[in-house]
């Protein structure tokens, strides 16, 4: 079983500008979306579990060993990250190539390789482009096509750096999918987001960032029960819990079929 | 302060510093403009910039001294010899009176260059009748450059995150030169027809006549050093009218 410990850790760009103040945490097979405002230092923590940046105290620990002795590249067999723009990594012109790049960079055979990347592009949708040019797709395509490049690298953990952003509901429905089928074979899923909804519906444990530190760590349901801490972190829990919470039911709601359910079976009066 | 002057007396300054000392015909003169360069440069806290650019010169005039020293034309008179090599006073001279023209025009250049934003530069030639599209293709430029710096930290980081290798031997460093290259330039020919898009939508190719955003300001310092200046211009005239005469 994967796990992630960060221990005691601080970072910063410049001198006077501490970006993270010591954070603590366990990252476990759990589901975990990553919330919080703009300059919470979300993306720096995901950058730091690569090996992107280096911590400047503190350690983390990948299945008990240390990652401050392994370079970026032997990191990346664990730890897949994708990244908000897409067009910050295509380069070649076939998508096929472009899937297979990762796979191949951390020592798959060209078979093995080809075969995890045509799986990666089945899961997202895109089997029946394989010999398409990436630039010839729209930007939400061009977002599939790199998710399916780090998914082909077949890690035990997978990063997503605000996937929604850029779909439209039937491109959320196919990443929430996405997620589950990770989750279900077994790995680590983490993602930095804005989209509370999205939040609400696919993840089991939610982390709310704050000034660099982690304000809030739980189920996703209590963190998101904790009205005042939230409105600190500037953030607003879903939609139907807000509803909910106006009309006075004290259960958290975090799906609206939950809701649907809940009031079909109890009657609208009944709280 | 020397920041606050407006560029159109800096230009000034130059156009003074260079042509005044040919119109005395006096290295005293050269040398003077460059102590006031220096002075100057050394209010705006810049002196130490130009360093680099001194080094750099410096070296060449050294060549200069050598070559002019031993081989000048009308070498006559020896000044010292190294071993079997022998300095003449003459090609020495030409050579001071070559550097000190070279250090005069680097200093004053300093002064627009070091003492003035980018942008209030190009918008001053702008206002001096620069055409606005090659000013802002001037101004751009200082301003794609750290945005190109960024994007490829990002495509840097997002490479090495697929597993690839940028450090190490010549042909790891070689075999990741298109992955790198390419999202760079990709994403400069989409930046740039989006640029250019957005620019055409507030009307950067309209045929009226442009007004300024920011007019130009002139402090009453301005005023004192560009009268300064041009008196120091006349003076030389004058001088230099004096010399025909006699």
């Amino acid at each position: 079983m994967t796990r992630i410990e960060v221990q005691e850790m601080h970072f910063s760009y410049t001198e006077q500008e501490p970006i993270l103040k010591g954070i603590n945490i366990t990252l476990d097979e759990r589901s975990t979306a990553i919330i919080g405002q703009n300059g919470a230092g979300k993306t720096t923590f995901v950058k730091l579990l690569k090996g992107l940046l280096r911590p400047m105290q503190g350690k983390i620990l990948f299945d008990g060993k240390d990652i401050a002795c392994m370079t970026v590249a032997q990191i990346a067999k664990h730890i897949g990250l994708v990244f908000q723009n897409p067009n910050d990594q295509i380069f070649k012109n076939n998508i096929l190539d472009e899937v297979m790049f990762g796979p191949i960079n951390i020592g798959m055979d060209e078979q093995e390789a080809k075969r995890h990347s045509q799986n990666a592009l089945a899961m997202v949708g895109l089997s029946d482009c394989e010999d398409k040019n990436p630039y010839d797709m729209g930007l939400s395509e061009r977002k599939l096509i790199a998710i399916a490049s780090v998914l082909a690298m077949d890690t035990d953990v997978v990063i997503f750096d605000e996937p929604t952003i850029a779909q439209d509901y039937r491109g959320i429905e196919k990443i929430k999918k996405i997620i589950r089928t990770l989750k279900a074979e077994g790995k680590m899923v983490l993602t930095i987001t804005h989209d509370m909804d999205f939040v609400a519906d696919c993840f089991e444990r939610t982390i709310v960032f704050a000034k660099g530190k982690i304000l809030l760590d739980g189920q996703t349901d209590k963190v998101f029960s904790k009205k005042e801490e939230l409105s600190q972190a500037y953030l607003e829990p879903p939609h139907v819990t807000q509803l909910c919470n106006s009309l006075g039911y004290d259960k958290v709601f975090l799906r609206v079929e939950d809701f649907v359910s809940y009031v079909k079976s109890k009657g609208i009066e009944n709280k | 302060m020397i920041h606050k002057l407006d560029p159109n007396s800096k230009i000034i300054y130059i156009f003074v510093a260079n042509i005044a000392p040919a119109l005395i015909g006096a290295r005293m003169a050269t040398a003077s403009f460059i102590l006031i360069s220096i002075v100057i440069l050394t209010i705006g806290k810049v002196l130490h910039k130009t360093a680099p650019m001194l080094e750099f010169s410096g070296l060449i005039l050294l060549t200069v001294a050598i070559i002019q020293g031993i081989f000048h034309q009308g070498n006559t008179t020896v000044a010292f010899a190294l071993g079997s090599v022998v300095f003449y006073k003459e090609g020495l001279m030409f050579a001071l009176g070559i550097a000190l023209n070279v250090i005069n025009i680097l200093m004053s250049f300093s002064i627009l260059v070091l003492t003035t934003k980018p942008s209030d530069m190009v918008e001053t030639f702008v206002h001096m009748g620069l055409s606005p599209r090659l000013g802002y293709v001037m101004s751009s430029v200082f301003q794609i450059i750290p945005q190109m710096t960024k994007t490829m930290a990002t495509i840097t980081d997002a490479q090495r995150s697929r597993g690839m290798e940028t450090e190490g031997k010549l042909k790891t460093r070689i075999k990741a030169f298109f992955p790198l290259i390419s999202p760079v330039v990709m994403n400069s020919l989409i930046s740039t027809k989006e640029r250019a898009i957005a620019l055409e939508v507030r009307g950067f190719g309209s045929k009226q006549k442009k007004t300024f955003l920011n007019d130009l300001q002139k402090t009453r310092y301005d005023d004192i050093f560009r009268f300064v200046l041009i008196l120091i211009l006349i003076l030389s005239i004058f001088w230099r009218v004096l010399i025909w005469l006699k």
